[in-house]
């Protein structure tokens, strides 16, 4: 610990999340250490049940790790109270989920100024605009969720993401359920709030095409760091995944002849 | 065919807890509506010989058929609305099932026979019930209002058609809930991110009308015509029932009010309730009215009937103040219509909330996920809880007057009556402790599963 401290918007020291006690313990999470410098996008990966879903939650305080640290933007957040880590997700933290996850009551303005309401603050107007401007959806402000495409639901999550200017963004498979095009805009949006706004993104995918979008991508299997491509292309990235899902079968079926 | 009879068994097994409120509403549903039958049966099987029968005939029917006709309209109301909402709540569960392939007349057959499962054995339970009661309510009538010697003679005739006529009312609301759930095309129906317009329907509206209009009505009448009768009792006939009507007509409406009213609620309520809690109240109130309609009708209903027929009973002992001999019988009979009335409404706000807030425990997990604290998801609820309450007191109060001010009229104490005023703001002050208590109970319970995976102990 003697080099000088990387700027990371988010970083997860030996993190650790078990289900079940004694033997039969499930490990989802076994020691992830994982850094993600400011202003990257990177791109998650992993078979079902790697843990990349648990390491998101417990990255975003909804899930307690049973050990390690979960740092963001520097400072360890781990041992907060449940009170603090809900100001941590409105104040430092921008969700995208698979699901969208919008109020169906409010209108795409409101719901992309719902993160400072709770915070007790009145919205800044202009910067919900600024936002909905930015994600194509200017003319759509005053739409109910049900009126948007999935598309357009999943643009107003990525606004509501930004309106806070959150340490980092988390994404938990933002394209799976969107169709090919639209899956492209999105994940064209989420690489333009890396270029343009300087946001950090961290992506949950299984897509390759998707995670070919990242600056780099992490893969985790069986609860650890399994690997990591830099400037990854979505070949490369599919074989990596290829050969991880094998492992994986392998090891399943080693369990079943056990 | 078999095959769907045999899902609804096993699905009702899976689901005890779901149906407890319906099988509970038709339980004290049948005891309730079947007790008044049985003085009906009892008026009909007096014997050509026995005293006084033409007498008492009259007064057994009377109590049976309009008093115990007061309250079957409340009762079915709730029994309705109750097992509605059971089979409503099954939405997510329907388009499971027509993925896999059931045809939406076999998902409507599921939930109609589901309901019919609990209805019968809640109505059975609720016929020996009111064989005992109905015995009890003769026994209090004997001596004072018929004769002592009429014998207790109602056996199945009327306790079935008590059983019947609660579970004709709870099918025919399963069906209607069915029919709306299986409307939209194959698929796990996505509710809550559906644009409900959650527009009324014809009949509904209709419906409210003519009970309004039939309210409002006992009560013109009460003031030109029975107030000028000999009988003292004869106002109270045609004005004791117009508060429920007029309420009732109120709650179908609800959804209307809601809607109307939420807007200028929400200014107040995002006043008060701080860090977004009434602002997200104020827009859900408003948006998806029809949902929490749900939970403001029974809140219409009691505030009305409750104030509308204890303020009957004030105006009528002080008016009357040594009665007739059957000053006694009215006042316990009234009151019954009033416990009656307020249990059931009691009982659907609780279960109304408690389910329209189970429903939404994804939306408030996803409130919880954007960063709100669990107070504020649970302040929220609460918010809710209390623009319920405002506008249900409101109108409440409204549909009381429809009784209050005809019989005050016609009973000389003018348009506001004398005294005991007091009686409004303390069946609003108990109204609002059920529906904000009833709110905090259903928050509670939806937040553990909503929030379930945070408070799950870290190994």
């Amino acid at each position: 610990m003697t080099a000088p401290p990387v700027p990371f918007a988010l970083e997860a020291q030996g993190l650790t999340r078990t289900f079940g006690a004694g033997t039969g313990a499930v490990y989802a999470l076994d020691g992830v250490d994982l850094g993600f410098p400011r202003g990257t996008f990177t791109a998650v990966m992993g078979p079902s049940g790697s843990g990349k879903s648990t390491f998101l939650s417990c990255a975003a305080g909804i899930d307690r790790p049973s050990g390690g640290r979960v740092l963001v933007a520097g400072t360890d957040v781990t041992d907060w109270d449940e009170d603090r880590r809900s100001r941590l997700r409105r104040e430092r933290i921008g969700f995208v989920f698979q699901d969208f996850q919008l109020m169906p009551y409010l209108t795409a303005e409101q719901n992309v100024g719902l993160p400072p309401r709770l915070a007790g603050r009145r919205p800044d107007r202009a910067r919900v605009r600024g936002l909905l401007d930015l994600v194509g959806l200017a003319d759509r402000a005053h739409h109910l969720p049900g009126r948007l495409s999935g598309g357009q639901r999943q643009r107003v999550a990525i606004a509501r993401a930004l309106v806070t200017d959150p340490a980092v963004v988390l994404a938990d498979e933002p394209t799976g359920a969107l169709d090919s095009a639209t899956a492209r805009d999105v994940l064209a949006l989420l690489r333009a709030c890396v270029d343009e706004l300087g946001q950090t993104v961290v992506m949950v995918t299984h897509d390759p095409v998707a995670a070919a979008y990242a600056d780099a991508v992490v893969f985790l299997a069986d609860g650890r760091v399994a690997g990591r491509i830099e400037a990854p292309t979505a070949d490369a990235v599919a074989a990596r995944a290829a050969h991880l899902d094998d492992r994986a079968a392998h090891l399943d079926e080693r369990a079943v002849r056990r | 065919m078999s095959g769907m009879t045999g899902l609804a068994l096993r699905s009702l097994r899976h689901r005890m807890t779901a149906q407890v409120a319906t099988f509970l509403a038709v339980l004290l549903g049948t005891t309730l509506i079947g007790s008044f039958a049985t003085l009906v049966e009892t008026a009909l099987a007096l014997g050509p010989a026995a005293p006084d029968r033409d007498a008492d005939r009259e007064t057994l029917i009377i109590m049976g058929a309009v008093v115990g006709g007061w309250g079957s309209l409340i009762v079915l109301f709730s029994v309705a609305s109750t097992v509605g909402l059971t089979a409503a709540r099954r939405a997510g569960e329907i388009g499971l099932l027509r993925v896999l392939g059931a045809t939406p007349r076999q998902a409507r057959r599921l939930i109609r026979r589901e309901a019919l499962a609990v209805a019968v054995l809640g109505a059975l339970a609720g016929a020996v019930l009111a064989a005992g009661t109905g015995w009890l309510l003769l026994d209090l009538l004997r001596g004072h209002s018929v004769s002592a010697s009429v014998e207790y003679a109602a056996g199945p005739a009327s306790l079935g058609a008590a059983a019947g006529l609660v579970v004709l009312t709870s099918v025919a609301a399963a069906a209607v809930a069915a029919r709306r759930s299986t409307r939209a095309p194959a698929g796990v129906t996505l509710r809550d991110s559906d644009a409900e317009t959650g527009r009324m329907r014809w009949y509904r509206v209709v419906a409210a009308l003519v009970l309004i209009a039939y309210g409002v009505g006992g009560g013109v009448v009460t003031i030109t015509v029975t107030a000028n009768s000999d009988d003292p009792y004869a106002a109270m006939q045609t004005s004791g029932s117009c508060s429920i009507l007029v309420g009732l007509g109120l709650a179908l409406l609800a959804p209307l009010l809601l809607r109307w009213l939420a807007a200028p609620l929400a200014g107040l309520i995002t006043g008060l309730g701080g860090q977004g809690a009434g602002y997200l109240a104020a827009y859900n109130a408003r948006r998806r009215a029809h949902r929490l309609a749900a939970v403001l009708a029974p809140v219409i209903v009691l505030t009305s009937a409750a104030i509308g027929t204890l303020m009957l009973v004030s105006i009528d002992t002080r008016t009357l103040p040594g009665g007739t001999e059957d000053s006694d019988t009215i006042n316990l009979l009234n009151n019954v219509v009033v416990g009656m009335a307020s249990l059931f409404a009691a009982i659907m706000v609780v279960n109304a909330f408690a389910a329209c807030v189970a429903d939404r425990w994804a939306e408030l997990r996803r409130l919880w996920l954007m960063g709100a604290t669990p107070t504020q998801v649970r302040r929220s609820v609460m918010a809710e809880a209390g623009v319920v309450a405002v506008v249900g007191l409101v109108f409440g109060a409204l549909g009381s007057l429809a009784t209050v001010i005809p019989f005050s009229v016609a009973r000389d104490e003018g348009v506001v009556p004398d005294a005991q005023l007091w009686i409004a703001p303390l069946v609003a002050s108990v109204v609002v402790l059920l529906t904000l208590g009833s709110g905090r109970f259903a928050a509670r319970a939806t937040m553990r599963t909503a929030l379930g995976e945070v408070r799950r102990p870290a190994t």
